[in-house]
């Protein structure tokens, strides 16, 4: 069962606008990513359309996502901040089992923050078998918190200042121009956001790492609204423990 | 994107010469340049003119070129740190500290890398904000942590990471200690201790002493020569609000639109992060500064959206 929260914000909606202290969303919900997916959808806008129709017909074109490593490859491992400003190494974190990794494109995108509900929804099902779960942002200075903050999340956060992380792991993309002007027009600035004027961006992707390093599960799709679901995520991980 | 194409690319930036870049990369020329025109493709742009005799960046491959190298720089820092660790190799990190910034502010994030980084050997060295990029361009330093800064380089990366007021610090014994709050009248009868290579003193200046000087009384370079001396009873200081305070020593905010400046980080673009400088700047660039501010909101409230981020 997958459990989510509806994320309050409608189409693109920058998290940082809502308040500081808003409490965490109300009215839990039974809705998979997929059905909520279906009703963000509802609210797009025909430029949103377009935009969405451009970047994900470019990603796919250009086929950005044939780099990103796949089951069977080794992990890169990394060190990175979570929003507290406290390290966490690759090595650390799969210590005790296995880890759900998933990249996410920042706190302005909805159906990030609905991905990132239902994770937080289903944190404790990870860790019944043994999984730690943590999310990288692109996002820094203090938009981590902020996001932590607004969704009411207990989930490990971590910063990947300067893309290093989501290139290692083949998901790294420069936002074409199109995309730019559309997201620049919404209010977003990833130049403030990323700490760096030149935008990029992780195609959002889900991997399940074993203890060893090595990955066991891989989504990535560049079609950024859809979302690997928990339940597939525990699925994966139960498979990976019942396989050696 | 790939990590080896941006290799090919960032060869080819240093090099300008695809035969030397194979050569640097240990890859056939063909690879390489195939390599690169995939990177070109995903780009949305040429990113090197290739003429006969002329190989140079493009506009678009000038505007990328930092950004890859830090981003290739953060990919490689882990996997360099493995290696290191395994050679057991002292990690140094040298950072510069302006005068009118307090070692506090790092001892957090040095504390948080060497719970990582087993070698780690610190060297704090204090100067003048431009003697301190200075340092950073001849490799002495590997990051600064400064207040303003007239004319960064282009080649220095530099991030904000909060801003603060500064305040009046005096001792309690003296004649305007126990008002709420100190105004620009009353500053200017007072005398003020002078803060030598204060990068904020012509910012103050303008503020508040725009048609005549204040009096100064003594000088020091030295934040605690200066905190002695206004406990001592010899005036009052203009302090930024992070700065630790000696305890028989009284903090009082001013009046009106305070002075206020930000707090930034530098370091060198284009050269290679040790693991220790990759986990010091990110630490660094991810740390709720209000704890070290604590009487401000959040420590970005009044900063500008753009940061000035590297170009």
């Amino acid at each position: 069962m997958t459990t989510t929260r509806t994320p309050t914000a409608n189409r693109f909606q920058p998290i940082d606008q809502q308040l500081d202290d808003a409490p965490p969303m109300p009215n839990q919900t039974d809705k998979t990513l997929a059905q909520i997916r279906t009703e963000l959808l509802t609210t797009f806008s025909a430029a949103d359309w377009e935009s969405y129709n451009h970047l994900v017909g470019w990603l796919r074109d250009t086929d950005v996502a044939s780099h990103a490593l796949k089951v069977g490859d080794d992990a890169p491992d990394f060190l990175l901040p979570d929003a507290d400003g406290r390290l966490h190494s690759s090595e650390q974190l799969r210590r005790n089992g296995p880890l759900v990794l998933s990249f996410f494109r920042g706190g302005w995108c909805p159906f990030c923050t609905a991905e990132l509900c239902a994770l937080q929804a289903a944190k404790e099902e990870f860790e019944s078998v043994g999984a730690t779960l943590a999310v990288v942002t692109p996002e820094t200075r203090d938009f981590p918190r902020q996001l932590k903050r607004s969704l009411g999340l207990d989930l490990k956060v971590l910063s990947d200042v300067d893309h290093g992380v989501a290139m290692s792991y083949g998901v790294l993309f420069r936002v074409p121009y199109e995309t730019k002007a559309h997201y620049s027009g919404l209010g977003f600035d990833f130049g403030a956001r990323h700490g760096s004027p030149v935008w990029m961006l992780p195609i959002p992707a889900t991997y399940v790492i074993d203890a060893e390093g090595r990955i066991r599960s891989a989504f990535v799709e560049p079609d950024f609204t859809i979302r690997e679901e928990p339940a597939q995520i525990l699925a994966s991980l139960r498979q990976a423990a019942s396989t050696p | 994107m790939e990590l080896h194409q941006v290799r090919y690319f960032l060869a080819v930036a240093s090099t300008l010469n695809f035969t030397r870049a194979a050569e640097q990369c240990n890859v056939t020329q063909p690879a390489l340049t195939k390599g690169v025109q995939k990177l070109e493709q995903e780009l949305g742009g040429q990113l090197i003119y290739r003429e006969r005799q002329l190989t140079q960046l493009t506009d678009l491959g000038k505007e990328v070129l930092p950004m890859l190298e830090r981003t290739l720089a953060s990919a490689e820092a882990v996997r360099r740190r493995a290696q290191e660790f395994r050679r057991k190799e002292v990690a140094p990190l040298k950072i510069g500290l302006a005068p009118s910034i307090s070692a506090s502010l790092v001892l957090d994030p040095i504390a948080e890398i060497a719970k990582f980084v087993p070698g780690l050997h610190v060297e704090l060295r204090e100067g003048a904000a431009e003697k301190l990029v200075d340092l950073l361009l001849e490799g002495e330093i590997n990051a600064a942590v400064v207040g303003d800064v007239q004319d960064m380089p282009a080649r220095i990366d530099d991030w904000s990471l909060f801003e603060e007021r500064y305040v009046v610090v005096l001792a309690p014994t003296h004649q305007l200690a126990n008002r709420p709050s100190i105004g620009i009248d009353d500053l200017r009868e007072t005398v003020l201790l002078e803060r030598a290579q204060c990068d904020v003193a012509p910012k103050i200046q303008r503020s508040y002493f725009p048609e005549e000087p204040p009096h100064l009384g003594h000088c020091s370079g030295h934040d605690l020569h200066l905190q002695h001396m206004a406990a001592a009873g010899f005036g009052v200081i203009l302090a930024p609000e992070h700065m630790p305070r000696l305890p028989t020593l009284k903090t009082i905010p001013l009046e009106g639109d305070p002075v206020s400046r930000e707090v930034r980080l530098l370091a060198v673009q284009g050269r290679r992060y040790s693991p220790a400088l990759d986990a010091f700047v990110k630490v660094t660039r991810l740390r709720d500064w209000s704890f070290e501010v604590p009487n401000r909101g959040l420590p970005h409230a009044t900063v500008p959206e753009v940061a000035r981020a590297p170009a």
